[in-house]
This record gives C-alpha cells, sequence and structure tokens, in this order.
C-alpha cells in the first residue's frame, strides 16, 4: 500500500481518537468551575456531588487525551518530517507555547483539582478548577492557531522553499482563525453539554432521582440549547470564510461543480466525480446561492474550476451533511427538552431516553466537522506552501502499517472501555460513586468542607 | 543580544538535555513505582500509586517538552532520530498509553476489570521503561546495526528499567510508611546495584565505540579536570548503600535522602553522557548547531522560555508542597 495513503491514515485515526477528548474536557473544565462557583455561593451539597460525578469523567477523559496527544507530539515528526522542515520556523513556535502555556499548567494543578480538595482552602481548589479550565482553553487557542495558519498562512516569506515568519500578530491572527476557533470551542461545549444530559439521563432513568442528577440534567440540557444556535450561526460565518480563501473546500461541500449563478442547495446526492456531476440529486432550488452570495443570482465556485487541485469530493460532502444533521437533532432535542423541563418542571421518559442516545452526538458532529475542513484542505497540507504528499516521511509501508494496526488495536479497546465505563459510573448510584462519608482531615479545616461535612 | 543569537542552538541543547533530565528523574519515579506494582497486594497498590497521582501527569510533560524542543529547535536531528528510533519510539507510546489510562481505569472501571487494569499498569510501565533505555542504548551505539549494538541496547534497557525501579523505591521510601517502606527499602538495595552495574555497561561501552569519546576522557589534562565525575558518582553509590542498610530510621528524618541521592545519581550520569556526545547531537553525524532552526524562530521560543519557566517551576514547586509528607488515600473530596 501507499505509505504516504498509510501515513494519513495513521495520523488521522491518532488525532481523530485524541479529538474525542479535549473536545470533552475544554468545556468541562469550565462546567466544573460554574458547578463549583454555585457551591460556593449556595453552600448546597448537591452541587458538590454533582462536581464529584464529573469530575471523574473529566479525570478519565484528560488521561486518554494526554496519552493521546503525546503520541501525537511523536508523529508530528515521524510522519511529517517536510512539515517541520518547510514551515517548522513558524509551527515549532505555536507548538513550544502550547507545551509552555498550556500543558504544564493543566497537567500541575490538575493534580490539586482532583486530589487536593481537603489540602488547600476551598479558594486555592477553586482556582485550581479555574487554571484547568483556563489550561485546556489555552491549549486549543495555539493548536487552532497553528491548525488555521495551515489552512490560511499569513505573516510569513519562502527563502529557499523554507517559511519564515515576518509579522506573528499575522501569523497568530490569520484570516480563519477567529471563525475556527470560536466553532471549534462551541463545539466543545456543545460536546460536553450533551455529554452531560445523556449521563445525567441515564442516572434518571435509572431511579437516581438525587438533586444532583436534576441538576445536572438540567444544566446539560439548557447549556445545549443555548449553544446550539450560536454555533449555527458561527459555522455560517466560518463557512462564509472558507468560500472566501478555500473556495474549492466549499464547492466540494455543497457538491457544485459549474462556476455559475442559481446554485440549488443539495440535500443529498451521490457525488460522482468520474464523470464530475451528482447522481440521485434532491436539491432546495437557488439555496446555495441565497446561503452563500445571499441573493438567488449569487456566483457561485464549482469545483471544475479547479480541476486536478481540489479535495475528494464525496468524503467532504457526506462530512458536511452528517455534521449539519447532528446539529439539527441537537437543535430539536435540547429545545423540546429545555421546554419540558423549564414549563413542565421533568422530562418524558422517551425524550430522556432520547438524550442517552444524543450522548456522545457531539462527537460524530465535531469528527464530521474537522474531516470536512481537513480533507477539505487537501491535496494541501498548508494551502499553497506544502503539499501533503511532499511532508511525507521516508519510513517504508510494512512497519507504518504494523504501528497503525497496534494503535486501532488499543484505540478500539480504550474507546470501548472508556464508554462503557461511564455509563458503569453513571449506573452505579450516588452513594457508591461517592464513597463513604470521609472522617475529617487532619489539614486546614476549610470552611466548605466543613459545611459539606455536616451536612451530611 | 548578539551574545544570546550567537548561542541560541547551544542554549536550546541545554534546555532540551534538562527537559531529559527532568523528565528521567521524575517520571522516572512514576515508572518505577509501576514496575514495582507487581510485587504488591491491591492495599499496597493502591498506596503506591496514591504517592505518584498527583504528579505524574506534570512530569510526563517534561517528555513532551523535551521532544517538541528537539522537533522546533533542532528539525533535523528530530528527523533522523525518530526514523532510526521508529518502532522503539511507537512501542514507548504504547506502554506510556497504557501507564497513562490505566491509573484511572483501575478504579473507576467495573469490579472485575480493575485487576486487569492494575496489570495492563505495571506492563505499561515496564514497556515504556525499557523501550526508553533501549532508544539511549541505540543512541550510545551511533545507531549501528548488528547483532551486538542490539543486544547491548536491548541491555541498556533493562538496565533503565532497573535505575527507574530504584528512583522508585527511593520515592516510596520518601513517601510511604510501614510495611510498604520497610520492602521499599530492600527493593531500593536492589535495585541500586543494578543500576550501579548498568552505569559502569554505560561508561565502558561509550568510549569503546567511539575513538573521539575515548579521545577526550582519556587524554591529558582532560582526565584529570573530569576525575570528579566518575569519584563523585562512585561516592553516591557507597553513601547510598551504607544509607539504606540504616533506612527507616526510627524518627523518619530523612526518608527523602535516598531520593534526593538518586537524583544526584542520575544528574552525574546525564552529565557524563552530555560531555561524551557534546557537540554532537546525532553521534558522530550531525552536531547541534548544524542541526538548529532559523535564529528568529529560536529567538521567539527562547523569550516564551524565558518568561514562562520560572512560572513552571514555581507552581510545580507549589504541588510538591501542597502534596509534601506521606502518602494518603487519594479522594475526590
Amino acid at each position: 500500500m501507499d505509505p504516504i495513503l498509510l501515513a494519513r491514515i495513521q495520523f488521522g485515526a491518532n488525532i481523530s481518537f485524541h479529538i474525542l477528548f479535549p473536545t470533552i474536557t475544554i468545556a468541562l473544565g469550565w462546567v466544573l468551575l460554574f458547578i463549583k462557583l454555585r457551591f460556593n455561593a449556595t453552600k448546597d451539597e448537591a452541587w458538590m456531588n454533582a462536581y464529584r460525578f464529573f469530575v471523574k469523567v473529566f479525570a478519565l477523559s484528560f488521561a486518554l487525551g494526554v496519552v493521546s496527544g503525546i503520541t501525537m507530539s511523536f508523529q508530528f515528526g515521524t510522519n511529517w518530517p517536510g512539515f517541520m522542515e518547510r514551515v517548522g520556523n513558524i509551527a515549532g513556535p505555536l507548538l513550544a507555547y502550547e507545551v509552555l502555556t498550556a500543558f504544564f499548567l493543566e497537567a500541575t494543578f490538575l493534580g490539586i483539582m482532583l486530589f487536593g480538595f481537603r489540602r488547600v482552602p476551598n479558594w486555592v481548589h477553586t482556582m485550581a478548577t479555574f487554571l484547568v479550565a483556563f489550561g485546556t482553553t489555552m491549549s486549543a487557542f495555539w493548536i487552532i492557531v497553528l491548525n488555521s495558519w495551515m489552512h490560511t498562512p499569513a505573516g510569513f516569506e519562502l527563502r529557499n522553499g523554507v517559511a519564515h515568519a515576518t509579522d506573528w500578530w499575522a501569523i497568530v491572527f490569520n484570516p480563519s482563525m477567529p471563525y475556527r476557533l470560536a466553532h471549534m470551542l462551541i463545539a466543545s461545549g456543545l460536546t460536553c453539554a450533551f455529554l452531560i444530559a445523556g449521563l445525567s439521563a441515564w442516572r434518571w432513568l435509572r431511579g437516581d432521582r438525587e438533586r444532583d442528577v436534576v441538576l445536572a440534567l438540567r444544566l446539560g440540557v439548557t447549556l445545549g440549547a443555548v449553544l446550539i444556535p450560536v454555533q449555527i450561526l458561527v459555522g455560517d460565518l466560518h463557512g462564509l470564510n472558507t468560500l472566501e480563501h478555500q473556495p474549492a473546500k466549499v464547492a466540494a461541500m455543497e457538491g457544485n461543480w459549474e462556476t455559475r449563478g442559481n446554485v440549488p442547495l443539495v440535500l443529498f446526492a451521490l457525488p460522482n466525480e468520474r464523470e464530475r456531476r451528482n447522481d440521485f440529486q434532491i436539491a432546495i432550488p437557488n439555496g446555495a446561492s441565497l446561503i452563500l452570495k445571499h441573493h438567488a443570482e449569487g456566483v457561485v465556485p464549482g469545483l471544475n474550476q479547479f480541476e486536478g487541485k481540489h479535495p475528494p469530493v464525496a468524503p467532504v460532502f457526506f462530512a458536511f451533511r452528517v455534521m449539519v444533521g447532528m446539529g439539527m437533532a441537537m437543535l430539536a432535542i435540547s429545545w423540546l427538552g429545555s421546554y419540558f423541563i423549564w414549563r413542565r418542571g421533568h422530562l418524558p421518559k422517551l425524550l430522556a431516553w432520547g438524550f442517552v442516545a444524543m450522548t456522545f452526538s457531539g462527537w460524530i458532529a465535531t469528527l464530521a466537522g474537522w474531516y470536512v475542513t481537513e480533507i477539505g484542505r487537501q491535496p494541501w497540507l498548508v494551502t499553497g506552501v506544502l503539499s501533503t504528499a511532499q511532508a511525507a516521511s521516508a519510513v517504508p509501508a510494512g512497519m507504518i502499517g504494523t504501528t497503525l494496526a497496534m494503535y486501532l488495536a488499543i484505540y478500539v479497546v480504550l474507546l470501548g472501555a472508556y464508554i462503557s465505563v461511564l455509563f458503569h459510573l453513571a449506573g452505579k448510584g450516588n452513594a457508591a460513586v461517592l464513597g463513604p462519608v470521609p472522617a475529617p482531615g487532619p489539614n486546614i479545616p476549610d470552611p466548605a468542607t466543613v459545611a459539606l461535612e455536616t451536612a451530611r | 543580544m548578539a551574545l544570546i543569537t550567537d548561542n541560541l542552538p547551544l542554549i536550546f541543547a541545554a534546555l532540551m538535555a534538562v527537559s531529559i533530565l527532568a523528565y528521567v528523574v521524575l517520571d522516572g519515579y512514576d515508572l518505577g513505582v509501576g514496575m514495582l506494582m507487581a510485587r504488591g497486594d491491591r492495599t499496597e497498590r493502591d498506596r503506591m500509586i496514591s504517592t505518584i497521582g498527583p504528579f505524574w501527569d506534570a512530569n510526563e510533560t517534561w517528555l513532551v517538552l523535551g521532544i517538541g524542543l528537539l522537533l522546533v529547535a533542532f528539525p533535523a536531528a528530530h528527523g533522523l532520530i525518530l526514523t532510526e528510533l521508529y518502532l522503539p519510539v511507537a512501542l514507548m507510546l504504547l506502554g506510556l498509553t497504557l501507564r497513562g489510562v490505566a491509573f484511572e481505569f483501575r478504579v473507576k472501571a467495573q469490579l472485575r476489570y480493575q485487576g486487569a487494569w492494575d496489570w495492563a499498569f505495571v506492563a505499561g510501565s515496564l514497556l515504556a521503561s525499557v523501550t526508553q533505555g533501549y532508544m539511549l542504548g541505540r543512541y550510545v551505539m551511533g545507531f549501528q546495526a548488528g547483532f551486538w549494538p542490539e543486544l547491548f541496547a536491548l541491555a541498556a534497557g533493562f538496565g533503565l528499567a532497573a535505575s527507574y525501579t530504584f528512583v522508585g523505591s527511593t520515592w516510596l521510601l520518601a513517601k510511604t510508611e510501614g510495611p510498604l517502606q520497610a520492602r521499599a527499602v530492600g527493593w531500593a538495595r536492589v535495585t541500586l546495584l543494578l543500576t550501579l552495574l548498568s552505569m559502569i555497561a554505560v561508561s565502558v561501552a561509550t568510549p569503546l565505540v567511539s575513538p573521539r569519546i575515548f579521545e577526550r576522557w582519556f587524554s591529558f589534562p582532560n582526565i584529570i579536570g573530569l576525575l570528579p565525575i566518575p569519584i563523585m558518582t562512585g561516592a553516591f553509590f557507597l553513601a547510598l548503600w551504607v544509607f539504606l542498610k540504616r533506612m527507616p530510621r526510627a524518627d523518619h528524618s530523612l526518608d527523602i535522602a535516598p531520593f534526593l541521592g538518586a537524583m544526584a545519581l542520575f544528574t552525574l550520569g546525564f552529565l557524563g553522557l552530555a560531555y561524551s556526545f557534546y557537540p554532537y547531537i546525532v553521534p558522530e553525524r550531525l552536531t547541534i548547531t548544524e542541526a538548529a532552526s532559523a535564529p528568529e524562530s529560536l529567538w521567539i521560543i527562547f523569550l516564551g522560555a524565558f518568561f514562562v519557566l520560572p512560572f513552571i517551576v514555581g507552581y510545580t514547586a507549589f504541588s510538591y508542597y501542597v502534596f509534601r509528607g506521606k502518602a494518603h488515600d487519594l479522594r475526590y473530596d
């Protein structure tokens, strides 16, 4: 098999596995901070119980994110040595800043956040929760900066084929960065919201009607209902930004072959790249022109304009529809759920099962979205600067294949274990999850701890 | 300014060396404790984990920094080294993955799987340690192919695993009490001897493989200036041996001393290696200066590191302060 394709599959598999976990932890860190602040303000034990349950989810997700992230830091070099040779002067500092300003911060304060509740004053514990959330977000910031730069490079010049930075401000705030960062952070919020709603609905259906479960369920459903319209708006803006800078990607997303006006919005089709047309197309007349150009005659770029230089159409086309479809499902269920929770005070059973089914809907939407944007960038690794093939390594296909099989096997096992353990934790019921009542600690007699222990 | 610009490659080589040394010592004790878990029962394993639980994640980050600096400051060397070590790197990552997730799964998974995750923890720690030592061995041998270099590298793999077990034992000695601490003293004594053996093996092999390194160490007057390194190493070994015979002391003072001694040993060994290979970053093939990236990019990273590293050291110290003293059961409340 082609070593470049193998290297791509390997890197793609690793990065897909990796993104699942930061997508949860970036937003869950902030949600935990919110819960902790509610506890500080109300001294309501239910909030602390919710914190204790979801901090376990956080710890587990974080560990999986860390180990897959370390693998990635090696694969940058092993799979794409040409990447660092050509654009290392730009990618290098961005990656270094991620390690320096994010990784150490989150890793160090995670210890205090997880195990320090009875060893430090309450405010230090709250501060540690904040610093972990801040660290995960900083990490997202730097890596999105680098990723966006690869899509829309700016602030550099090529000397002997090697990129040299000329304007760091332009590199960091490159044209697609603000849109991509907002889109990703909200995606993380949604993934986390549906995870919280799904796990809480599962606990609720299993007969665990403690107040912390109800609070968390309400929090998850409401967060999802608030974020999804914002995400649709931001996604639309990101799409318009992509139309400006990477029109071939948008053409593939829309399944549009000819550059012309009155382009329909293709709801479903089988893109046929050989004959350069769509089979079995169902479309809304003028839809794409209206969305992308805001009038029916608006001229939308088509794939034929970029023949030989556009991404593979079918994966981008379908991944885009999976993402949008998942977004619509999220909109429907979270608004329906909010209506029942806030107006009727409870969730119908069927709807609760719906939330259980949607527990990992954020993962599907996020992965589909990343496939749209990353496959949509092909054949480039860095748009206009470096093609994927140029960056590949000389490692023989057999070696890549062997390690790929190993990685895939371990990812399947870990993913299965992760999902089953989450539902296992959720199904155990309050008493078992929280363990026996803690004996008074030998350390600082903190007011919050005392309040907690007398409340029990 | 010009002074810094001219020496940027050297500064980054030093930063990278410090990161790798920090990783080897800090994650070394995590991995060592992980391997020693094979000898404990369920209660002891819980206690052993609780000594490293709050720290391991930050400890492992030093590896990311070290490899990240190699990647960004010396991309050419990164490509060469990681292509040579492609398979052991993949196996090491497998080991680190198993070890990292087992931390969580061993207590959160369904009861019937918890024992299996304990073994994944041990196996992951062992695999990561042996592959790291193997890579060190290949590096020392200048990536030569063939039966003897491979055998040496494999022996170095088990040598480093033994050394990690030694640091792990001294860490347990510092952080535990009672019977477990007494066992840790026994483990420390055995693994100290294995560490001595491994260090001698690497010290003998390195100059034999490369005439250049032989020349560096044994020519006059270098040998006089360098003598303190082996002498101090020997003195530390002797002191640790004598000291460990009297551990643990009745009043538990100085429980931390063997761990500090282990750190000193690792530092001395590392200094010796660094002296042998300088100015090469890929032995006999690529020097630090040849492999370095463009100075303007190194400047940007240098500034970041200059301002951020003190904070990292500060909050790391704070974390060790918060979790000072003997470890108790890890709990989330």
